[in-house]
C-alpha cells in the first residue's frame, strides 16, 4: 500500500481523570471525613479508606448505609484500597493538613481552616457532606472496622 | 450629588500609626503627586470606601494597594507591617446631608464587606450613631435597612431603573455601573468608555447607563418594549399549547392536521387549517369524508339486505387479501417491536452514563472549588507544587510511573460539559425515535386486530346458513352510522378550536402592531433635544481639546449605544470612534465624552452626581497645552466637584505650566501619602 503522507506525527493529548484523583479534591474529601466521621478529628487508615470508597460511586454509599441501617448485620462489602489516597495522606501531612502519630491520622490548624473554607461555601460538596453528616462520630469507628476486618478474616482462614 | 468632603486614612502598623488626610472643595480639586507617591491609592480608598472597587477590578481588600493591607514604606526603604487599616469617607448629597462612611481594609476580624455609616461628619462630632452594612454581599443592593448601595442611591436621590437582563428577566443597574460614567481609573479607564463597568448580565450596558444619566423618555418606551415581549412570550406559549390541543385532536379522530404552525402567525384564512381524514388512501377534508360516508350509507340503505349466500365468493376473496395483509402487517410489528427493544435498552445505556457524567461534573465542580480554597490557605498542591519539594505536580494522584498529562480542572470540566451535551442531543434524539415507533406499532397492532376480527366474522358467515342476511353488511352499515355520528361532532368540535386560534391570531397581530408603532417612536422630542446637546457638547469639547484624527463633521453620537462614533469623509458608514483615532486623540475623546455626559445632564436636568473623578488623565505623551484645556474645562465646572490625580510629570515645572490662570484648589502629596501621625 502507498502512503501519501510524508509524515504522521502523534502528539499526546492531556487526558481527562476522575475528580478523585486530584489532590486538592482528596485532600478536602480527607479534611471532611476526618472533621465529620471521626471522633476527635482523627482516623485510622482503614476507615479513611473505606469512607472515601463509599464517596467514590452511590452504588458503594448505598451499600455502606444499608450496612449501617441493617445494624451491622448486613454482610459488607469489600472496600477497596485505593493508592491514590495514600499518596493524597502524603500531601496532607507534608502541607501540614493533618499529621500521623500512632498510625493515627489527626485534623491540625490548617486543616480546621481548610475545613470552614469549604464549609463557608459547600455548594458542589454537599452530596459528600450529607452523606458524612449520615454516618456522623459514630456509626464507623475504628472497633467496628476491626470487628469486620476479623469477619473476613475468620471466614477465609 | 455627591460630593467628598474628605478623606482620612488609619494605618496600624508594628511601628505606630501612620495616615493621611485630605479635604476636598466644590469645583476642580487637583492631587498632585509624582509616581510613587501614594496618588492612586489615595483615589483607589474613595472608591474603595464607596464600595466602587470593582471599577478597579475585583472585589473586597485584594484590590488595594499594599501599603494599606501588607507594609508600608516610610522613610524609603523602611518598611513597617500593617496590623489594621481602615479609610473613613465624608461625604455630601444635595440636601447638605453628610454621611461618614468607615470601610476596614485589613482587620482580622472584620470582613470587608462590612461598613460602618455614621450619619453626619465624624470631623465635627466624634459621638455620632453608626450602623453596620453590607456591600457586594446578598443584599447588599437590595435589603432596605443593611444594603449600603441601596442606602447610597437613596443618599443620592437617585430611583435606578430597572432593565431587562441577559437572560431575560428584569433588574435594576448597578450603581457601580453608574460610577463607571463619572470615576475614570487609571490602570484601564483611558482604553475605551465605560471600560471599567462591571457586566452583571446587561444588555448593551453603556446604553442604559447614559439613559439613566442623561433621565432620557427612552427608558417608558424600553419598559413597554420589554411589557410586549412578555406578552408576546405568553402568546406564544399560548399558541404553541393549542396547537398541541389540534394535535391531540387530530389524534383522536385518526387524522392528519394540515396547514398550523407551531409558532403564532397572522391567519387570513383560517379554512387552510385542517384535518384530513384519508378512506382507500385519499385523503379528504371532514366534511367531504362525511359527504362521502353519508352517500355510502345512502345507496346501501336502497340495496336490499344481502343474504350469505350472494356473498360467498366475494368473501372468500377478502378472506386471502386479508390474510395476505395480516401476514405484512405481523411480520412489521414483529421487526418494529424488536427494534423498540433494542432502542430502549440503549436509551437507558445513555441515560445510566448521563447520570454518570453528571455526578462526575458535579464532582469536578467540587474539586475545581476546593482547589481555589486550598490556594486560599497556601496549599501548595493546589498551586501544582509539590509541599516537601517544590518541584511541580501535574495536578493528579496518579504513580509518577503513569506518563500521561492529566486535563487542567477547567478543561475537565468543558470536555464533561460538552460530553453531556452530546448524550443529551443523543437522548433526544433517541426518544423522539422512540415515541414514533411506539406510536407506529400502536397503529400496526390496531389494523392486525381489526383485520383478524374481520377474517374472523367472514370465516363465521361462510359457515353460517346460507339464507339468512349477512352480518357482516349489517354491522357494517352500523359502523357507517357511527362514524357519521361522530364525526359530525367532531367538525363541531373543530370549528371550536378554530374559533379559539382567531382570536390568538388576532392577539398576535395586534402585538406585531405595537411592536412596530415602538421601533418607529422610541424617542420622545426631550430625548431627541437631549441627544443633540450631547452630540454638541462632545464635538465643542473635541475642539476645545485639539482632537484631529477626524475632523469634527465626520464624528456623531450613536442613536443605539450613545457612543461615539466617526466616519470616513465620503461615506456613510459609522463605525467605533476608536478605530480611527490616534492613542493620545482617544484619550481625548475620552475625556470630552466623560465632560459632556456632565454638562448635557447639568443643561436637560439630568441625574449625574455631578462628581467627576480622573486618575492621571494626562495619558499617551500628552501635550500640556491640551492638558491645561482640559483642567480649564473642569474649572469652569463649578456646580461639580472634579477630583484630578496627576503627577504633572514629576516636575514643577510642567505643574506651573498646566495650571496656568486656572482656579483649583490644590491637594499636594509631599514625598509619601501614608505618613506617621503624631
Amino acid at each position: 500500500m502507498e502512503l501519501y503522507a510524508e509524515k504522521i506525527t502523534f502528539s499526546k493529548k492531556p487526558i481527562s481523570i476522575p475528580p478523585e484523583y486530584r489532590p486538592s479534591y482528596s485532600i478536602a474529601l480527607i479534611v471532611l471525613i476526618l472533621k465529620i466521621c471521626c471522633q476527635g478529628s482523627k482516623s485510622s487508615l482503614l476507615k479513611l479508606h473505606l469512607i472515601n470508597w463509599a464517596l467514590k460511586s452511590n452504588e458503594n454509599k448505598s451499600s455502606l448505609k444499608k450496612f449501617v441501617l441493617s445494624n451491622y448485620t448486613e454482610s459488607s462489602k469489600t472496600w477497596g484500597i485505593e493508592p491514590s489516597l495514600n499518596r493524597a495522606l502524603n500531601y496532607s501531612v507534608h502541607e501540614g493538613i493533618c499529621s500521623i502519630s500512632n498510625g493515627k491520622y489527626r485534623v491540625l490548624e490548617k486543616g480546621e481552616k481548610f475545613y470552614s473554607k469549604i464549609l463557608e461555601n459547600p455548594e458542589f460538596l454537599n452530596e459528600e457532606i450529607e452523606f458524612l453528616t449520615f454516618l456522623g462520630k459514630r456509626k464507623i469507628t475504628d472497633n467496628r472496622i476491626d470487628l469486620i476486618y476479623k469477619k473476613w478474616k475468620n471466614q477465609n482462614a | 450629588m455627591l460630593k467628598i468632603n474628605n478623606i482620612k486614612i488609619e494605618v496600624n502598623t508594628n511601628n505606630g500609626l501612620f495616615g493621611a488626610f485630605h479635604s476636598f472643595k466644590s469645583g476642580l480639586n487637583i492631587v498632585r503627586g509624582n509616581n510613587t507617591s501614594g496618588k492612586s491609592s489615595l483615589f483607589q480608598a474613595i472608591v474603595y470606601a464607596l464600595g466602587f472597587e470593582e471599577l478597579i477590578g475585583g472585589r473586597f481588600e485584594k484590590t488595594m494597594q499594599s501599603v494599606l493591607k501588607d507594609q508600608v514604606e516610610y522613610p524609603k526603604s523602611t518598611f513597617h507591617s500593617v496590623l489594621q487599616s481602615f479609610v473613613l469617607l465624608e461625604i455630601e448629597n444635595s440636601n447638605g446631608d453628610i454621611i461618614t462612611i468607615r470601610r476596614f481594609v485589613q482587620n482580622p476580624n472584620r470582613k470587608s464587606q462590612l461598613i460602618d455609616v455614621y450619619f453626619g461628619s465624624l470631623l465635627v462630632n466624634d459621638t455620632l450613631e453608626s450602623r453596620p452594612m453590607f456591600i457586594h454581599d446578598n443584599g447588599g443592593a437590595s435589603d432596605i435597612n443593611y444594603g449600603f448601595h441601596l442606602y447610597l442611591e437613596d443618599f443620592l436621590n437617585w430611583e435606578l431603573p430597572k432593565v431587562l437582563t441577559n437572560k431575560g428577566d428584569l433588574r435594576k443597574i448597578y450603581i457601580q455601573q453608574v460610577a463607571s460614567s463619572f470615576i475614570i481609573e487609571q490602570k484601564s479607564g483611558w482604553s475605551d468608555f465605560f471600560a471599567t463597568m462591571p457586566i452583571y448580565g446587561l444588555n448593551n450596558k453603556e446604553a442604559r447607563i447614559v439613559e439613566f444619566i442623561l433621565d432620557m423618555d427612552v427608558y417608558g418606551n424600553k419598559m413597554k418594549k420589554q411589557e410586549l415581549g412578555i406578552t408576546k412570550r405568553i402568546l406564544e406559549n399560548d399558541w404553541l399549547n393549542l396547537s398541541k390541543r389540534f394535535e391531540r385532536f387530530a389524534e383522536k379522530g385518526g387524522g392528519k392536521l394540515v396547514g398550523l404552525s407551531q409558532s403564532p402567525i397572522i391567519i387570513n384564512n383560517i379554512n387552510e387549517i385542517n384535518i384530513l381524514l384519508s378512506k382507500d388512501e385519499i385523503d379528504y377534508s371532514i366534511s367531504n369524508y362525511l359527504d362521502l360516508i353519508i352517500e355510502e350509507l345512502d345507496i346501501l340503505n336502497q340495496v336490499e339486505t344481502i343474504s350469505v349466500k350472494d356473498k360467498i365468493g366475494d368473501n372468500e376473496t377478502l378472506i386471502t387479501k386479508n390474510e395476505e395483509k395480516l401476514n405484512q402487517i405481523s411480520f412489521d410489528v414483529e421487526m418494529i417491536s424488536s427494534e423498540l427493544t433494542f432502542d430502549n435498552q440503549k436509551l437507558s445505556n445513555f441515560n445510566y452514563q448521563l447520570e454518570n457524567l453528571n455526578e462526575d461534573l458535579r464532582k469536578n465542580k467540587g474539586a475545581s472549588k476546593v482547589q481555589k480554597m486550598g490556594a486560599e490557605i497556601d496549599l501548595k498542591v493546589s498551586e501544582n507544587t509539590c509541599p516537601t519539594c517544590d518541584q511541580e505536580i501535574n495536578d493528579s494522584l496518579l504513580p509518577l510511573s503513569v506518563k500521561q498529562v492529566p486535563m487542567r480542572l477547567e478543561d475537565n470540566i468543558s470536555f464533561l460539559s460538552a460530553q453531556i451535551k452530546m448524550l443529551d442531543v443523543n437522548i433526544e434524539s433517541l426518544e423522539s425515535r422512540i415515541i414514533a415507533k411506539n406510536k407506529q406499532l400502536k397503529n400496526l397492532r390496531g389494523s392486525q386486530s381489526n383485520l383478524r376480527s374481520q377474517i374472523r366474522e367472514l370465516k363465521k358467515e361462510l359457515i353460517s346458513d346460507e339464507r339468512l342476511p349477512s352480518i357482516i353488511d349489517i354491522e357494517y352499515r352500523l359502523n357507517l352510522k357511527k362514524r357519521i355520528e361522530f364525526y359530525s361532532k367532531y367538525l363541531e368540535d373543530l370549528s371550536e378550536l378554530k374559533d379559539e386560534l382567531s382570536t390568538l391570531s388576532v392577539k398576535w397581530e395586534g402585538i406585531l402592531g405595537e411592536q412596530e408603532k415602538l421601533k418607529t417612536d422610541t424617542f420622545s422630542p426631550n430625548d431627541i433635544t437631549k441627544l443633540k446637546s450631547l452630540t454638541n457638547n462632545f464635538k465643542s469639547l473635541l475642539t476645545t481639546f485639539s482632537y484631529s484624527s477626524k475632523t469634527i463633521n465626520d464624528i456623531a453620537i450613536s442613536d443605539e449605544n450613545y457612543l461615539p462614533l466617526a466616519k470616513k469623509p465620503n461615506d456613510n458608514l459609522f463605525y467605533n470612534i476608536r478605530f480611527d483615532s490616534s492613542a493620545s486623540d482617544f484619550v481625548r475623546s475620552i475625556w470630552a465624552y466623560t465632560c459632556s455626559l456632565y454638562k448635557t445632564s447639568i443643561e436637560n436636568n439630568g441625574n449625574h452626581p455631578n462628581l467627576l473623578m480622573f486618575d492621571e488623565p494626562k495619558q499617551q505623551d500628552m501635550s500640556i497645552s491640551d492638558f491645561t484645556n482640559f483642567l480649564k474645562e473642569l474649572s469652569t465646572y463649578n456646580k461639580a466637584q472634579t477630583l484630578l490625580f496627576a503627577s504633572f510629570e514629576n516636575s514643577d515645572e510642567t505643574f506651573i505650566k498646566a495650571t496656568e490662570g486656572i482656579e483649583f484648589h490644590l491637594n499636594h502629596i509631599n514625598d509619601k501619602l501614608i505618613k506617621p501621625i503624631e
